[in-house]
């Protein structure tokens, strides 16, 4: 007996073949590309030397503020930017 | 084998399929589908619009309003009724005088709200207040449609909401994230020309300083030129008037400009790199027509050069909090256009140079 000649087989196999191909459209549909959680940074410079220091963004910052002193010369140091970075997760 | 239970069912399946295919028992059954996922995404959208709402109302509770609610309505339902555009004539005069009227009242409403609340906090303010105004809006329309189409049975009007849903989420998703940086005002994505204009500024000598409609001018003396910069006034969420600043500027020096240059950010097309740089000519500007064709008008009248160099980034990123890769593009563009200048002015030359867009979280 061959495989066309067993209707019952036949039919199992069309029923299997239809979930698993309704199974995968349904998977692929809820999939959505993965995005990393990012964190938001402050970008300082020193006004005198140059030196560059990227601290954590806190609640009232923004571009051109003049906020603490350089660690090499003790001049101001003035925000230059303000960007989110993605958060490296560990393996 | 005759009578064998698999021949029932096929018999069945088949009678099945007809009896749906002559009375459209089909098309019910797929508009009743397209009708239970549209409804699953509403609520959704409904979700993303009440917790920017709550949100607002929470930050309004915490600045001493009493009913926050009715504030948050009226901003919410606020609209503008565009102009009649079957008669063209002054529709430019018309539409501007329509976009300052609601800016105006906009504003006036929330500063009689909140007198003591400074300019840059209301701005902000004013900013989360249209962002869950459009949540609303799109809530509000979808649900229109999908209740227009189950009353008139219009599987048409169904279907085509139905294909149109991935990209109104994403709208919407997109909008909802945003609202995080206008509450705590980080620059986004489409501050990327104010923020060129910002390292214009501080790579020069700084003459004078204006501020003129929310707008930022400065003279600054750079490569032995006159470079005159125009941003939005920041560091609070506000584009300015750009387009009118800079064509007045330009009848105040009578025409004498050599060079014009707009900074923007540009919708990229799939598969267009984040963060690329393109030059080419005419006013980058995306406002609804006035800003854009005041500049048009300026640059042509004087037969004076117009530059655009536009950064490139998608709605998403436009919205949301500056990424890292755009202030490298920033960084990259004020070489590019320091250039720019060099090559197309000679020494003596009076230069404009137009960061547009939102200049939140970035001062002058």
């Amino acid at each position: 007996m061959t495989f066309f000649n067993d209707p019952t087989l036949l039919l199992i196999v069309i029923i299997l073949g239809v979930t698993v191909i309704l199974l995968q459209l349904y998977i692929e549909s809820r999939r959505k590309p993965r995005e990393l959680p990012r964190i938001t940074r402050t970008l300082l410079k020193c006004t005198k030397c140059g030196n560059v220091l990227e601290i954590d963004y806190e609640e009232g910052d923004f571009i051109s503020l003049v906020k603490g002193k350089c660690s090499k010369c003790g001049a101001p140091m003035k925000i230059q930017a303000i960007y989110t970075i993605e958060v490296k997760q560990p393996k | 084998m005759p009578g064998d239970w698999t021949d029932y069912i096929g018999q069945i399946i088949f009678i099945l399929f007809f009896l749906m295919l002559f009375t459209g028992m089909n098309q019910k059954i797929q508009v009743k589908l397209w009708a239970y996922d549209i409804r699953n995404k509403l609520s959704i959208i409904k979700r993303y619009a009440d917790d920017s709402r709550s949100r607002i109302e929470e930050i309004l509770n915490k600045l001493g309003v009493r009913e926050p609610s009715g504030i948050v309505n009226k901003f919410m339902n606020f609209f503008m009724i565009e102009p009649v555009d079957i008669e063209p004539t002054d529709i430019i005069r018309r539409l501007d005088h329509l976009i300052r009227s609601r800016e105006r009242i906009f504003k006036d409403s929330l500063a009689r709200t909140l007198p003591e609340l400074g300019k840059y906090e209301r701005s902000l303010l004013e900013s989360s207040l249209e962002i869950a105004s459009v949540l609303n809006y799109v809530y509000k329309s979808i649900r229109h449609y999908l209740l227009l189409g189950e009353k008139y049975n219009n599987w048409v009007l169904l279907m085509q909401l139905q294909f149109m849903m991935p990209e109104t989420m994403k709208l919407v998703e997109t909008y909802y994230k945003s609202l995080d940086s206008f509450i705590k005002g980080t620059p986004i994505g489409d501050s990327v020309g104010p923020l060129v204009a910002y390292k214009i500024m501080e790579k020069g000598k700084i003459l004078s300083k204006n501020v003129i409609e929310d707008t930022v001018v400065a003279e600054v003396w750079l490569d032995n030129r006159r470079v005159y910069v125009i941003k939005a006034e920041g560091p609070g969420s506000n584009v300015g008037k750009p387009g009118k600043v800079l064509a007045d500027l330009v009848e105040k020096l009578s025409g004498n400009v050599d060079l014009v240059v707009t900074i923007d950010a540009a919708l990229k097309l799939e598969g267009e790199e984040l963060g690329e740089i393109a030059e080419g000519v005419g006013a980058a500007i995306g406002d609804p027509g006035p800003e854009k064709i005041a500049i048009e008008r300026a640059t042509s009248r004087h037969n004076i050069q117009l530059s655009a160099i536009v950064i490139k980034m998608g709605l998403p990123e436009a919205l949301h909090a500056m990424k890292k890769e755009l202030y490298e593009a920033v960084e990259r563009t004020v070489d590019y256009l320091l250039n720019l200048i060099k090559n197309a002015t000679k020494e003596g030359s009076t230069i404009i140079i137009a960061g547009i867009g939102n200049s939140i979280g970035v001062a002058q």
